[in-house]
């Protein structure tokens, strides 16, 4: 009796199986409208403008939402949802909206639209992401609180002086000025970016506060509105937003898929479950061109990748052992062999994408010159241990394997790639300037300018500043930029900051990225900018 | 069910020299079982490919050049180069070291604790066996990564560490819980036997009892989890080193390589599939040891 | 029989917070910098840093955080993750599918862990027991990491037999693909383990009166050896029931299931405690349970086991 007891039970657990895995199933592909996309990202971050810095989560703004200024094809800004932005001293700008847009609730979209986003955003306890595109507005500093007794101390740290920045002020219900801290030529272009899209009043639970559950269906000025809500770590669908006064997009809904892997997601457009992938993985590269044909295509990006060297680690203090370690290193071969030609050598500071650039300044220094490196390191008595310090989590070890093999053979040194479990725990390490080597590193701008790289990277203050560069030459030469008259004039000044950088080689440039991305049979028109997203107003169903 | 024979293998283990100990007979056993030799060469080839892998006439495992990327076998270099254009050959070999002795050591750390947890607690049964199981349910829901890195983290803080010990450490104090609960299942079924009671009665104390009877019949699952554990955990150390907080630097090892060769496998499987045949030989040299070793000493089988 | 119930019971609400103390001192032991964590490769202002410290007090000593926790946790409370997100939420979302995916799993994986483990030890030495060591040597020697994408690539995009990806609602067959593959990590130890146990009982003495009584061999196999072979294959499938929930972290992302293993992961890599302790408790919980259950199985399969 006792003995059938075993099989019963493993029948019993089996019919258990199945009823749940039942009940769960059968969720048929409701194809819904004829004329739909289906587009691949990442699980977005989050779905506030203000809050959103990372490419999936601006994608999926980018279709709620209709930005004042758009790039043309010379990445000059021009007006979208303004009417105008002007400015006679690069200080005070005024912008006037273009009438009659709605959010997608029939909210209208006014100047306090975007001061009441504008300021929410800035205000330092929302802690937002992007919260740093507003400095540059005057009374930005107001809005930020300092804790006393540091950020380990017991005390509370005391609400910012204000609410609102002094700098924005409504002149009419189409019209409002933003007065800078200080002139910037380029302040057009930053108003591109994502952290500057309006929020409707139903975004707010009280003024300057932020519903709690907006986040989850955002309301935005765009081509479309979002179907439901967010449905996280699995999809948000959005569809055409019936009173959007802006360019009509060829499409009537995109359902944003989210993927935990890239990889799962070129499994699934080589299937034919997605329509569009923007960025193949490395590892099905070689495999792509054979899986997509002519719809594995290529456009630029601005991604920058490179390696500093710490200025704690004096073995690296002379700027011979630094070109040295840069002429030992064969970038073309990197990038055909390691990343199929997906990326491109740098050969100068800033990425090709931004006005300004001049290919190859780092000239000879950047050249693959085995012979004189090592002569050149010898002389400059360069240390007989490299290590390069990279994150795990980035998928980096290849390619620092690759590059420490090419600096053993050049300079007959030798070189250990050291994988660190996250960027943080190499910033850690960093902080605490313990021996790491040169660092891993890499760029993607917020809003192509010159200026977007050479601040960030190398000014002394700069945010992304890792290795503690700091030449005030260079500076006062980028700020000189960013407050001259004209674009034109900025840009002269910013290139004369780069050749200070190429004196000094603070960091090895290494690789420009490109966007390399596939798409299925259905679609036609696929189009992926320097932000790493898919235009979604060109974009269009192949008619079947 | 009695099995009073079964009392006098533990006594081979010490090894006796009564004319015909059950050492000697197993011995004797083992010398005419071939699958014995089979397995006896492999582990002895890649204990000295542990040792002095330059016996093995390989090549520099870290010359390595893009320039040689998936290039075929030739006569430096048998298997081929991989990705980054290495040896595929010369570093199966010299990753003998890392990856047989990580797997071994923390195998037989694993195997230490999860014997003496399995054992007291099937044993002891009541309050002893509540707080051990109890300890074996909180390690078994742990997360294996987060424990993992939060380990290997703090055993290797010390820059001039080179990991090892971390990991085998790791691996051995994560990977006794199966081992200990199977041990402690095969305890609990054995413990009730009528031989056991017969010893208690005859006044055997509960280190004799455990020692002697209740272990050597306790001992054929356990065996089968050890031996597939240390495959696993050469595996595993690989993933360890992935995330960052397994062997350091240039280190070489099968998992490491299958591990990069993973990707690529669609233009060049020879890299993934030289370390997987070694890491496969060395787990079925240690499973044909193990069957063969406990067969020679089972009675049974007479 | 009963009282041992009610004192396993009581056992494991006292492991539950041990269970919770430990995972949450681990993970305030790991935490370098949650907020750069989160924030991956992004600078932080300064301003960011405090506003986001004093939200998820990450500024107050580890006791303190873990009392703010726990009073939480006894209102039914998991809290929110450092995504702001409620974390109730997102274990309503995580756990349905990753218990489908493991059960499908661990039946599969028992099934053909007994069938082969039977015929295997009773053929020792045979073809079939060749072959299946062989084919266990091949999985044990693939990762999981090559495994997965081997045979999603296979499978799902070259022969198209499953699809490539499943979903927070996948059913029986979207899941049969990463189920076998996560199967495979553990088929190996349970298949061998059934083999040996099989073995080890057919020599045994009670096989030997059977056969002399004149049993049928498919009696003697199917009734007493199987019986007396379970009990460590039991344990086995009850520990790997875990373990496929806790340790599915890379089939899951392969085959992009929204489930635990993948929650814990990103958990994991962004420092976000709250989130890893609330889905490491329901964990523990798991298998407090299993092996409540797996205890019970032995004294059902063997007679003379007795809890009191």
């Amino acid at each position: 009796m006792l003995g059938k007891r075993p099989w019963k039970m493993a029948a019993g657990a089996a019919a258990i199986v199945m009823l749940v895995a039942g009940c769960g199933g059968g969720s048929d592909e409701a194809e819904g409208s004829e004329n739909t996309v289906v587009l691949g990202i990442a699980e977005p971050k989050h779905l506030i403008p203000a809050n959103s810095t990372e490419s999936n989560g601006s994608q999926v703004l980018s279709s709620l939402f209709y930005p004042l200024v758009n790039f043309n094809e010379q990445k000059q800004p021009v007006e979208a949802a303004a009417e105008s932005i002007t400015s006679d001293d690069n200080k005070v700008w005024t912008i006037k909206l273009k009438p009659g847009f709605t959010f997608s609730n029939d909210e209208p979209v006014t100047s306090d639209s975007y001061i009441n986003a504008w300021n929410n955003g800035a205000y330092g306890p929302n802690g937002n992401d992007g919260s740093y595109f507003f400095e540059r507005i005057a009374g930005y500093a107001d809005l930020q609180s300092k804790d006393p007794d540091g950020e380990d101390g017991p005390q509370k740290a005391p609400e910012p002086k204000a609410k609102t920045m002094t700098g924005l002020k409504k002149v009419d219900d189409t019209t409002f000025t933003v007065t800078l801290s200080a002139p910037f030529a380029g302040w057009k272009s930053v108003l591109a970016y994502t952290v500057f899209y309006p929020l409707p009043n139903a975004a707010f639970s009280s003024p300057g506060v932020l519903n709690e559950a907006f986040e989850q269906t955002p309301i935005g000025n765009g081509p479309f509105k979002v179907v439901g809500k967010w449905e996280h770590d699995q999809q948000i669908v959005v569809t055409k937003a019936a009173g959007f006064k802006g360019p009509a997009p060829k499409v009537e809904g995109i359902t944003w898929k989210i993927y935990q892997d890239q990889q799962a997601q070129y499994a699934d457009l080589v299937a034919g479950n997605l329509d569009v992938q923007t960025l193949i993985p490395i590892e099905s590269l070689g495999s792509a061109a054979g899986d997509l044909g002519d719809r594995l295509k290529k456009s630029p990006s601005s991604d920058f990748a490179f390696v500093g060297f710490p200025t704690f680690q004096k073995e690296f203090s002379n700027p011979d052992v630094r070109r040295a370690l840069s002429m030992a290193i064969n970038r073309k071969e990197m990038t055909d062999q390691i990343f199929l030609q997906s990326q491109t050598p740098a050969t100068s500071f800033v990425s090709p994408v931004v006005a300004g650039y001049r290919e190859n300044t780092c000239g000879k220094w950047c050249e693959y010159k085995p012979a004189e490196a090592k002569a050149l390191y010898t002389k400059a008595q360069g240390p007989k241990e490299i290590k390069i310090t990279y994150n795990a989590d980035g998928g980096h070890k290849a390619w620092v394997d690759a590059m420490c093999n090419q600096i053993k053979a050049s300079l007959a040194v030798n070189c250990t790639g050291q994988g660190e479990p996250k960027f943080a725990d190499l910033l850690t390490k960093v902080d605490a300037e313990q021996p790491v080597g040169l660092i891993r590193l890499g760029w993607i701008m917020d809003y192509p300018l010159m200026e977007n790289y050479l601040g960030p990277l190398y000014s002394t203050t700069g945010g992304s500043n890792y290795y503690g560069y700091s030449n005030t030459a260079f500076d006062s030469l980028l700020k000189e930029g960013s407050e001259a008259a004209t674009p034109e004039a900025a840009i002269k000044k910013w290139q004369e900051a780069e050749d200070i950088l190429v004196k000094d080689m603070p960091v090895l440039p290494l690789r420009f990225g490109q966007n390399t991305y596939g798409f299925s049979e259905r679609v036609t028109n696929v189009e992926v900018d320097l932000f790493k997203k898919v235009n979604i107003y060109k974009i269009e169903r192949v008619a079947s | 069910m009695s099995d009073p024979q079964a009392v006098t293998t533990a006594e081979s283990a010490v090894g006796r020299d009564k004319p015909r100990s059950l050492a000697g007979d197993a011995w004797r056993d083992l010398r005419r079982n071939k699958i014995f030799w089979v397995a006896a060469v492999l582990v002895t080839v890649f204990v000295v490919m542990a040792i002095v892998p330059a016996v093995f006439g390989a090549g520099d495992p870290r010359d390595c050049a893009l320039s040689r990327q998936h290039d075929g076998p030739s006569g430096n270099a048998f298997f081929g180069y991989d990705f980054q254009g290495c040896d595929v050959y010369a570093k199966a070999v010299y990753g003998a070291r890392n990856s047989i002795l990580v797997g071994l050591l923390s195998t037989l750390l694993a195997g230490t604790i999860g014997l003496i947890m399995g054992l007291t607690a099937g044993y002891f049964g009541g309050w002893v066996d509540a707080v051990l199981s109890r300890g074996i349910d909180v390690v078994l829901g742990l997360p294996f990564l987060l424990a993992a890195i939060v380990l290997a983290r703090r055993l290797s803080s010390d820059p001039s560490n080179n990991g090892f010990w971390a990991v085998i450490v790791t691996l051995g104090f994560l990977g006794w819980t199966t081992a200990a609960r199977v041990m402690r299942s095969s305890v609990i079924a054995s413990k009730n036997q009528d031989y056991v009671a017969a010893a208690r009665m005859l006044g055997s104390g509960p280190a004799r009892l455990m020692m002697k009877h209740i272990l050597p019949n306790s001992t054929a699952a356990f065996i089968v989890v050890l031996t597939i554990l240390l495959g696993t955990n050469i595996a595993t150390e690989a993933t360890l080193t992935f995330l960052g907080v397994g062997l350091k630097g240039d280190a070489i090892s099968w998992g490491i390589m299958i591990n990069e060769a993973g990707p690529n496998v669609r233009t060049a499987a020879e890299p993934l599939v030289w370390p997987s045949v070694f890491l496969a030989l060395t787990v079925l040299a240690f499973i044909m040891l193990g069957d063969a070793v406990r067969d020679a000493f089972d009675p049974k089988l007479r | 029989m009963f009282r041992y119930l009610i004192r396993r019971l009581l056992q494991m609400v006292l492991t539950f917070f041990g269970a919770t103390f430990i995972v949450y001192a681990l993970m305030f032991a790991n935490q370098t910098d949650p907020i750069q964590a989160l924030a991956g490769e992004r600078p932080i202002t300064d301003s960011q840093r405090l506003a986001l410290t004093e939200r998820y007090h990450l500024d107050e000593p580890f006791l303190g955080q873990y009392w703010h926790y726990m009073k939480g946790l006894l209102t039914g409370d998991f809290g929110i993750s450092l995504t702001n997100r409620k974390i109730s939420e997102m274990m309503a979302d995580a756990w349905p599918v990753t218990i489908r995916l493991a059960l499908i799993a661990i039946v599969i994986v028992a099934i053909v862990a007994i069938v082969a483990g039977v015929i295997s030890g009773i053929r020792r030495g045979g073809t079939f027991d060749n072959v299946t060591l062989v084919l266990t040597l091949v999985v044990l020697s693939m990762p999981i990491v090559v495994l997965a994408p081997l045979a999603r690539l296979v499978f799902g995009i070259q022969l198209g037999w499953f699809p490539p990806t499943a979903t927070r609602d996948a059913g029986f067959y979207e899941l049969l693909l990463p189920a076998l593959v996560l199967g495979s990590l553990v088929v190996a130890t349970e298949l061998r383990v059934t083999r040996s146990a099989v073995a080890e009982n057919l020599r045994s003495d009670y096989v030997r009166t059977a056969r002399a009584k004149g049993l049928t061999r498919q009696r003697v196999v199917g009734v007493h050896v199987l019986r007396n072979s379970l009990i460590p294959v039991v344990t086995l499938i009850g520990v790997d029931l875990g373990n496929l929930m806790s340790g599915a972290i890379v089939t899951e992302g392969v085959f992009n299931i929204p489930g635990v293993g993948f929650n814990l992961f990103r958990a994991i890599k962004t420092e976000d405690g709250p989130l890893v302790v609330g889905f490491v408790s329901v964990l523990v919980i798991v298998f407090l349970m299993v092996n409540l259950l797996v205890d019970l199985l032995y004294a059902a399969l063997d007679p003379r086991i007795r809890y009191e």
